[in-house]
């Protein structure tokens, strides 16, 4: 594979993602392109959270999978990260911006509520 | 010096927590139904938690990937559900087992009503959780479960027949069915997954480095290693205590008995000390694997490390692991025969945690001048072989025996 190649599957699909303060915020759960007919697809958008987890299960099980996991509402249930904001792709995918800009960690920020009535927490 | 002496403590704390419930019940009942005969299986299976152990911890200081990251990105979302799955599930039962554990020792030292026991243990476990930091709850629990080398002595003292002991060593074929579960079981107890998930994401807490690889082989050759002994010690001692009176050892506080029959009540005191925090460190090791794995896989913010709440669903995850252990063991069910379900089950799944391990630890784009050499590729996949043949005959071992009861 030439070096301005990538195995998009090997390197970046499922891994991590970390926010410029370091934190970690989500994963690569699936990757959207862009282009029209006849041209090169250009890697558009990360996109991150369980609500795409359905369209990747075997077809019998979608259904049960947006069940459990959400049917994939942008905003809520999957983020969509502008492959601009990656700033590096190491062990983790690194991004740009703070998470919380970006949508991403949501839901630790929703329990981090709870979480802080705990001492010492 | 001083990085031989956290050297020499790491190896103590991983000798202390390498037994939990899992080895207190296998290898009670190795020794009290076939004397000396699964000692060789001691060895299988801790080589091959050795092999496993120095790999994740490798991995993790190398390329910064706890085992759930690795399984997430090796074997994708699929397999990786079903890993997680099956991981979270034997977490629990695990975990049910370890409480339920506890507070069978808690009952034997104080004669105290058991459900009371079993929310004491609970309520203990996640205070010393929340409160201490993570290298104090690693050596608080393995410096006292070290107490478990009363076994050692025990087995000394017994003064077995150490022919017959040396011949336990050598590997022969499983002449019964029982037999066979056994050489699973014991095999099984010492390869339990969560002990690796929680070794990995514990090199990634301690913030582990390349320089740090020497620390990670002497903790996985020796702490893993030296921890085996105690589990000789407990089939040495069981096979001699209960093999001849033909005593089943079916219920925990049995395997107390034999520390007692070598050095009377202080035997019996020091084997219940051990077992109580072998066990309540087991606890914490699954309540935090089975919180790593989930935030692992899921991508979210993990880590003793982190305060409560800047790592909120992790903290949510190892306490609802608590809150729901503690309903299964509130049910009544025996932690023993919970104990041998996990262990069974445990052994089913770990080839899915087993082989993106394996697949990481030998590719060079992710380790580099790190990734396993000849010597860890022949161990690696010899073990794989080996996991994946006792992961096949796991169930309808325990099938054919009714759990080892036949």
């Amino acid at each position: 594979m030439e070096d301005k190649q990538m195995d998009l599957v090997y390197r970046v699909l499922d891994d991590q993602l970390v926010d410029i303060e370091g934190r970690r915020c989500g994963r690569v759960d699936d990757l959207e392109f862009d282009g029209s007919l006849g041209d090169p697809p250009r890697l558009y958008a990360i996109l991150s959270g369980s609500g795409t987890w359905h369209r990747r299960l075997p077809r019998p099980l979608r259904k049960l999978g947006e069940r459990i996991f959400g049917t994939g509402v942008s905003g809520r249930d999957v983020i969509r990260v502008p492959w601009e904001q990656v700033e590096e792709i190491s062990s983790v995918i690194r991004l740009k911006a703070k998470a919380r800009d970006l949508g991403l960690g949501q839901g630790d920020e929703r329990d981090a509520a709870l979480v802080a009535k705990l001492p010492k927490s | 010096m001083k990085k031989l002496f956290q050297i020499a403590l790491g190896i103590i704390a991983a000798i202390g927590g390498f037994v939990d419930i899992g080895e207190l019940v296998f290898d009670t009942q190795a020794g009290a139904d076939f004397r000396f005969q699964l000692l060789w299986a001691v060895p299988v299976g801790v080589l091959g938690i050795v092999v496993f152990a120095e790999m994740t911890g490798r991995v993790a200081a190398v390329s910064g990937r706890p085992v759930f990251d690795v399984v997430r990105m090796r074997m994708g979302l699929n397999v990786g559900l079903i890993t997680l799955a099956a991981s979270l599930l034997i977490n629990l039962i695990t975990l049910a087992a370890e409480v339920g554990g506890a507070a069978i020792v808690l009952q034997l030292l104080f004669d105290l009503n058991v459900s009371t026991l079993i929310l004491l243990s609970v309520v203990c476990l996640v205070l010393v959780v929340y409160f201490v930091p993570f290298g104090g709850i690693e050596r608080i629990f393995g410096y006292l479960g070290c107490a478990l080398l009363v076994y050692v002595a025990a087995a000394v003292h017994l003064k077995p027949n150490w022919h017959e002991v040396g011949q336990g060593f050598v590997p022969h074929l499983p002449s019964s069915a029982l037999y066979a579960y056994f050489v699973i079981g014991v095999i099984g107890a010492a390869l339990v997954p969560y002990e690796v998930y929680f070794y990995s994401s514990g090199a990634i807490e301690d913030r582990w480095g390349t320089a740090d690889l020497n620390l990670n082989r002497a903790n996985a050759a020796l702490g893993f290693g030296l921890g085996g002994i105690l589990s000789i010690a407990l089939i040495v001692v069981a096979g001699e205590v209960f093999f001849d009176p033909h005593i089943q050892p079916g219920y925990l506080g049995t395997t107390a008995l034999g520390a007692q029959q070598a050095f009377g009540e202080a035997g019996l005191v020091l084997a219940l000390v051990g077992m109580l925090f072998a066990v309540g460190g087991a606890a914490v090791e699954c309540a935090f694997s089975g919180a790593y794995t989930l935030a692992q896989f899921a991508g979210w913010e993990w880590g003793k490390y982190r305060r409560p709440r800047d790592a909120s669903r992790f903290t949510m995850a190892w306490l609802i692991f608590f809150a729901l252990a503690f309903v299964i063991v509130e049910t009544g069910v025996d932690p023993v025969l919970l104990t041998e379900y996990a262990v069974i089950l445990s052994v089913v799944a770990l080839p899915l945690t087993y082989l993106p391990l394996l697949l990481i630890a030998r590719d060079r784009t992710f380790m580099g001048d790190h990734a396993n050499g000849i010597l860890g590729n022949v161990l690696g996949w010899l073990y794989f072989v080996i996991i994946l043949g006792v992961s096949l005959a796991a169930i309808p071992l325990m099938l054919i025996t009714n759990g080892g009861s036949v």
